[in-house]
């Protein structure tokens, strides 16, 4: 049975790069280049090869500014058949519930979805809270931490694993439903030139803006954001006692060390 | 999925050779791809800092309006420096034949340009082959990939592994090229103005040889760009290899800290380094053949760079070279197919443009430069003769004695008349 798959994505600005300023502690963003969450490059190659398996079709979705198109074209490249860029300035300013409503409608849109994947969360606010918020919009089944999956006997469930400390859990859930999939599991796979170019040249990237989708605008973008960020507190920083040990014997330096190390609580056993 | 769509051309390189072809060919309705193998087109290009114009300007419509020019050079200085002073000469002009760039966002703006004619830019693409069947060039490889293409132009740069794949080329040898490595110093528009002596739009290219380089054949060179300045050193790399007792880096460092430099570049400070190959040997680097069935040769792949000691000339040639390749690809295809020797007018193209013309016309002045002794010699002798004529105490020397003293001891008028005649020598 071919599987008709939708995988959410997430533009983000590559964290790795970001400086924070130094007078007020916040993250400076202009001029960071952005990226596709790496966590859910792993959710695309999970796709990614359920459709080696059984065949269909994998579609990307991704509500960003218009530049993610370019990260949509990285994840064609790697082999998604499509994507659709949701891009509007009237999704803009969305907390994980607003972000959520419009994934879930767009999904709804794309009805029959027989699987949507999610990455386990993002690098730049790190919620995990999209696969379970979207699932509960469209009333199906999620689970978190999957690691593989593959479909069930009858092939109307999907059987997937998910590791946890000291066990692996199997689960099997009926279609269509969510995944979430563990960070670093599924490793992606690089691009090809081939799919590279299908990307540049074949136009399957749809872009709908809210005059696709006319979703309420009370539940989209701020205004359908109930979240709110109360403070944010930079990190406190601790100062260095610099301390320097004036002398050359070691032994006399070690239990120099050793004392300075009581002071400061570290009990010396 | 099937494989994608043929392509009529392929390029290999979105620098300013790649560019220019690509540009050129999608403009007559060639359905062209760029393999790129950077993240973005111009990421992998660095230069000293100046392009002349003319021949982009007849390669690019709209050219001195849209290209991201930072000044047009108004001002020369060729400087010779020794551990005792520098003499210099200057020129002032109004000319505005030559300007200072980035090349990275000179090269971006080319493959923009491209991308706006209709060519496909893919990047982050390794080439690893050139696909070949039956002897001739049907598209490239990458990764396993295959990419059919009915002609390839290749415009990989100076480190050119692909050509000596083809066996079309020996791998480089030390002998053929140097090594370029420079500092980007934000100093800001107001201060460069101030201090270099410059209106906004004016920029000054100055070029060094002696002391600049610790005497290794090569030179040293700053660039003004709008707020900020270039200032790097090139040198052969076979005498950097050789000859360096320190690395090439820490002489430039030691450039930076010198009189006049660390006056002048006082308060700045470095937002770009960088380093690149650039092919030196001239004539001799050009592969015997530049075409071959289904194929053409560009840009510094071609070995298409002059340095004439006070001046490089690089990205002008690579960009009219990817150009010309472009016109013969649409005279072989008028000529029923890409055969090499349809695709020979490339060659004949070539040598009626100024780029084989100044090749050639330059080759002595390349076979001086690389005598390691020229670049010891005459700082010393003019510093030298300077000394004389301008730090007397009592009896001020005439002209021809000051230089003759300075020659005495450090070679003889013959060696002098020997390299005047190899400088002024045809081909």
């Amino acid at each position: 049975m071919p599987l008709d798959m939708v995988v959410c994505v997430k533009w983000v600005p590559n964290t790795q790069v970001v400086n924070i300023d130094p007078r007020t502690g916040t993250l400076i963003r202009e001029g960071v280049p952005s990226i596709i969450n790496p966590h859910d490059l792993n959710a695309v190659e999970l796709g990614l090869r359920l459709k080696d398996s059984y065949g269909g079709r994998l579609t990307a979705i991704a509500m960003s500014p218009p530049s993610a198109k370019a990260g949509l074209e990285f994840l064609i490249g790697m082999g998604v058949d499509r994507a659709i860029l949701i891009t509007d300035r009237a999704f803009a300013g969305a907390d994980t519930l607003a972000t959520s409503y419009v994934l879930a409608k767009a999904i709804e849109r794309l009805m029959p979805v027989d699987i949507a994947i999610f990455g386990q969360e993002t690098i730049d606010s790190s919620t995990a809270h999209i696969c379970a918020q979207t699932a509960s919009w469209l009333k199906l089944p999620y689970i978190y931490y999957v690691v593989d999956a593959k479909l069930g006997d009858g092939k109307k469930s999907i059987v997937v694993r998910r590791v946890l400390e000291r066990e692996v859990e199997t689960f099997e859930l009926p279609l269509p439903c969510l995944i979430s999939v563990a960070m670093k599991s599924n490793v992606p796979r690089p691009v090809t030139l081939s799919n590279k170019i299908r990307a540049k040249t074949e136009g399957l990237i749809e872009v709908w803006s809210n005059d696709v989708l006319k979703l309420d605008v009370n539940c989209i973008g701020l205004k359908g954001s109930p979240t709110v960020v109360s403070k944010s507190v930079p990190t406190p920083v601790v100062p260095r006692k610099k301390l320097k040990f004036e002398g050359t014997d070691p032994a006399e330096a070690a239990r120099w060390l050793l004392d300075r190390l009581e002071e400061e609580g570290v009990k010396v056993v | 999925m099937g494989l994608p769509a043929k392509f009529d051309v392929a390029v290999v390189g979105a620098g300013p050779a790649g560019a220019s072809a690509a540009y050129t060919l999608a403009r007559k309705g060639f359905k062209v791809v760029v393999l790129e193998r950077g993240r973005a087109p111009g990421s992998k290009n660095l230069f000293g800092g100046r392009v002349y114009s003319r021949p982009l300007e007849r390669i690019f419509e709209g050219f001195r309006n849209e290209a991201p020019i930072e000044r047009w050079v108004k001002r020369e200085i060729l400087s010779f420096m020794t551990e005792d002073g520098m003499v210099s000469v200057e020129y002032t002009s109004n000319g505005s034949t030559s300007f200072t760039a980035y090349l990275s966002k000179l090269s971006a703006w080319m493959a923009s340009k491209a991308e706006s004619a209709g060519a496909v830019i893919v990047t982050d693409v390794r080439v690893d082959d050139v696909l070949m069947e039956n002897g001739r060039a049907v598209g490239i490889v990458s990764g396993g990939d295959r990419l059919y293409a009915d002609v390839v132009v290749i415009a990989e740069g100076v480190n050119r592994l692909l050509c000596e794949k083809m066996n079309i080329v020996t791998p480089l040898s030390p002998e053929d090229v140097a090594l370029g490595v420079k500092h980007v110093i934000r100093l800001g528009t107001d201060k460069i103005n101030e201090r270099f002596g410059l209106d906004s739009d004016e920029g000054l290219a100055w070029f060094l040889v002696g002391k600049a380089t610790d005497y290794m054949p090569g030179g040293a060179f700053l660039y003004t760009n709008s707020a900020t300045v270039s200032l790097g050193i090139v040198v052969f790399l076979s005498h950097a290899v050789r000859e360096v007792k320190r690395h090439v880096y820490d002489v430039l460092e030691d450039l930076r800290a010198s009189l006049p430099f660390v006056r002048l570049l006082e308060g700045g400070s470095l937002v770009e380094y960088g380093a690149h190959l650039t092919p030196e040997a001239g004539l001799r680097m050009v592969p015997r053949k530049l075409y071959g069935d289904g194929f053409l040769i560009a840009g510094d792949a071609a070995g298409l760079l002059i340095n004439l000691g006070y001046t490089v000339r690089g990205v002008d040639m690579a960009a009219f070279s990817g150009y010309l390749a472009a016109e013969a690809v649409e005279e072989a295809h008028s000529l029923g197919g890409y055969t090499s020797q349809n695709l020979s007018c490339y060659e004949r193209k070539l040598n009626d443009s100024f780029i084989m013309k100044e090749m050639k016309r330059h080759s002595m002045v390349q076979k001086l430069m690389v005598k390691g002794h020229v670049f010891e010699l005459y700082p010393h002798v003019l510093v030298g003769a300077a000394k004389r004529l301008f730090e007397f105490e009592e009896t001020s020397p005439k002209l021809l004695e000051a230089v003759n003293d300075s020659l005495k001891g450090r070679c003889s008028r013959l060696r002098v008349l020997l390299d005047v005649v190899t400088l002024m020598r045809g081909p």
